[in-house]
């Protein structure tokens, strides 16, 4: 057993809102340079949707994350001698159109038009080449709430059954924010010749470090979330870097601290390092348990001392122990990975949506068993669409989160209105009144010192100097191409 | 006067440069040591351009190399006409390969609205450089034939002669003109080479081959 420690982020579907603020914090804060502006390190998903960049779940196309080859994991794009054969021309890189050519609008037009008969505008131009645009042709979320397009949605792999987002009475929509997921095993990492991709030891944040970077652009396929983005300016990869300088303090992440549903958790989990590689050679089907297995309990004193033989601190053995994400990840098991089955080992968890909370169309009368609150066969979202996004297929695994969740409601919606409690209902969904408090306050009334425990690293206590000029983002330097 | 200048100042100008700049770049700004991959924002011309020069290009610069570096070997290698031949053939069809390569990338600069934000006189010289050197390589291919064979007999002398600090032209003083020009633009590149993208080619990626797939990084360990 090698104890290591991981800072990981939990989303709440359910509490999602789709505002997009956790992106414009981010992007103000990280992304707002010359050639990083098509950059979203965290962007917000309409789902079903094509997503950002387009169609990023479609690893035929991108060959991200790892396949099964045998007994051993391999990288799906390519092994070693087809990474330096593929060095000058990089088959799987997704284009700029995948994303979106960045735009800003001409606003100096307004003002400084020549006089004519019609009102001046503020022309769309192309923040690479300068020209005008005269028909923008995508954005960061350009299939923003479209969940029912036939052009977008409909082309949504997740999505087995097309029919469902076709009529008014069945389709349902989501959103999905997502960061870069820090992976326990990370195919960027893996696929960087360069060896500029690392993830540090002691809080598992992957980064890229920019002096050793030589834009070979491996790591922008390779990552199956296409959360590695090529800076085209400098020429190297860029990536979320779970905000490092704020959370090394104790702080949390921008895009959490600036949530307004307050549907992110940030905090530490405990895993077994010789146990990754096992796990990612689950078959899909078992990948989220196996996820789960790699988890070790903080409480546990033969992990804690393996931990501290590892070098942990009883502060992070402490915040591990008050983690949010723990009991939603592992105790509770409501969060699940996104896409396990890429078997990168994403570390940021997501808690399956009932959204919308009802039921398709007349199953009214089966509404009404649960009061307000559909029961799980009548929800709309599809149990395999979730399953497709969250559980690498499997129903159960989804079925178990979701009856957790209503239960949860179902008993405190009665308590609220002082009904008779039920109280088959949350033992049958696995729950104890315990448990249903401890998560109905976590979902709903938990200040920010609850979402958020983070352990700060006291990095200045440990030899500071050895590490001038770390970076995992942007350049500090002039580059000193073309004088600017 | 010419002679002397392309074969004397050129080449020590060049070498003085490369040795004292490369390094001085490496240890001092090491953000820049990269291609400056234009992938992202234009791909269909590219991979018709760049797969042709690098895979034309790399084994004749090999050439050029193993030939300064083990003349001996490669004069009896070559001296048999038909290896002669063919060794001529390939290396002429590698050299019209990558000859078209560079000219596809120097099109494709100039028609490319998107890459005019990346495009910098730096890599207008390269280019220029490039094409030029490809183009003389494969006029004197096709019209100086064999080549492979006198080069052993005049340059490597002469090259050697440069870096044992003993410079003896008249080796190749009374080579044509494309060859001189050849030469000179070889020296000239070698002399840009610390100054612009040109460096990439000194960093070869090995390590990733014999390193386990995932990399930590401690502060502590």
């Amino acid at each position: 057993m090698d104890v290591r420690a991981q800072i990981v982020m939990v989303f709440n579907l359910d509490k999602c809102i789709g505002c997009h603020t956790c992106s414009i914090s981010c992007k103000n804060i990280w992304t707002d340079r010359k050639g990083a502006e098509y950059m979203w390190w965290n962007n917000v998903e309409t789902k079903p949707g094509v997503g950002y960049p387009r169609q990023w779940e479609d690893q035929e196309r991108f060959k991200g994350g790892w396949v099964v080859d045998g007994k051993k994991l391999k990288l799906k794009a390519m092994g070693k001698g087809p990474t330096l054969a593929n060095m000058f021309f990089q088959p799987n890189m997704p284009k700029i159109e995948d994303y979106y050519e960045p735009f800003d609008f001409d606003y100096g037009n307004l003002a400084g038009a020549k006089e004519s008969k019609d009102q001046p505008v503020a022309e769309a131009f192309s923040q690479i080449s300068g020209k005008k645009i005269e028909e923008i042709q995508g954005g960061p979320n350009w299939d923003d709430d479209l969940s029912g397009s036939q052009v977008y949605a409909a082309k949504d792999l997740n999505l087995k059954d097309k029919k469902v987002i076709e009529s008014y009475d069945s389709m349902f929509m989501q959103y999905l924010p997502r960061i870069c997921n820090h992976c326990l095993n990370p195919a960027c990492v893996a696929s960087c010749p360069s060896r500029a991709l690392y993830k540090r030891g002691e809080d598992g944040i992957v980064l890229v470090d920019q002096e050793v970077c030589k834009g070979w652009r491996f790591c922008t396929s390779a990552c199956p979330y296409k959360k590695v983005y090529f800076n085209w300016s400098t020429g190297k990869a860029e990536k979320c870097i779970f905000c490092y300088p704020r959370v090394e303090g104790g702080q949390c992440n921008a895009c959490a601290h600036s949530c307004v549903g307050r549907i992110r958790y940030v905090g530490v989990l405990l895993y077994d390092a010789d146990a990754v590689e096992a796990a990612a050679l689950k078959g899909d089907a078992e990948l989220v348990e196996a996820h789960r297995d790699v988890i070790l309990d903080p409480r546990d004193p033969e992990v804690c001392r393996q931990a501290k033989e590892n070098g942990i601190s009883d502060q992070w053995l402490d915040a591990a122990a008050a983690s949010p994400v723990y009991a939603l990840v592992k105790e509770f098991r409501v969060a699940l990975p996104l896409h396990p089955e890429f078997r990168t080992l994403p570390m940021a968890y997501y808690i399956p949506s009932l959204s919308p909370v009802l039921s398709t169309w007349g199953d009214t009368h089966k509404l009404l068993e649960h009061g307000m609150i559909p029961a799980l066969e009548t929800l709309r979202v599809p149990i395999g669409y979730l399953a497709s996004l969250l559980s690498g297929g499997n129903h159960a695994v989804i079925e178990e989160a979701l009856k957790k969740l209503i239960a949860i409601r179902v008993r405190m919606r009665a308590e609220n209105l002082g009904l008779p409690a039920d109280p088959e209902l949350l033992a049958d969904a696995g729950l104890d009144e315990a448990a249903a408090k401890r998560l109905y306050r976590l979902f709903t009334i938990a200040g920010y010192n609850e979402r958020n425990v983070i352990p700060p690293q006291q990095r200045e206590e440990n030899d500071p100097e050895k590490r001038r000029q770390e970076g995992g983002f942007g350049i500090l330097k002039k580059t000193r191409r073309g004088g600017k | 006067m010419l002679n002397d200048l392309i074969f004397i100042a050129l080449p020590y100008a060049a070498l003085a440069l490369v040795l004292l700049v490369t390094p001085y770049r490496f240890l001092s700004n090491r953000l820049t040591w990269s291609a400056y991959s234009t992938q992202f924002l234009e791909r269909k011309v590219l991979y018709w351009g760049i797969n042709p020069w690098h895979y034309g290009i790399l084994p004749i610069l090999l050439a050029h190399v193993l030939g300064f570096a083990f003349p001996g070997f490669f004069k009896g290698f070559l001296g048999n006409q038909q290896t002669l031949f063919a060794t001529e053939s390939v290396l002429f069809g590698l050299g019209a390969f990558a000859f078209f390569g560079v000219l596809l990338l120097l099109l494709r600069r100039v028609n490319s609205g998107m890459l005019k934000r990346v495009t910098f006189s730096s890599d207008w010289l390269v280019l220029y450089l490039l094409a030029f050197q490809a183009g003389t390589g494969i006029y004197i291919g096709y019209f100086m034939r064999w080549g492979s064979q006198w080069y052993l007999h005049t340059a490597v002398p002469y090259l050697w002669s440069i870096v044992s600090f003993r410079p003896q032209i008249e080796y190749v003083a009374d080579l044509p003109l494309v060859f001189k020009l050849h030469a000179a633009c070889a020296f000239l590149i070698v002399a840009v080479l610390p100054f612009t993208k040109l460096v990439h080619m000194l960093y070869l990626p090995v390590d990733f081959l014999k390193d386990p797939p995932l990399l930590y990084r401690w502060r502590s360990k």
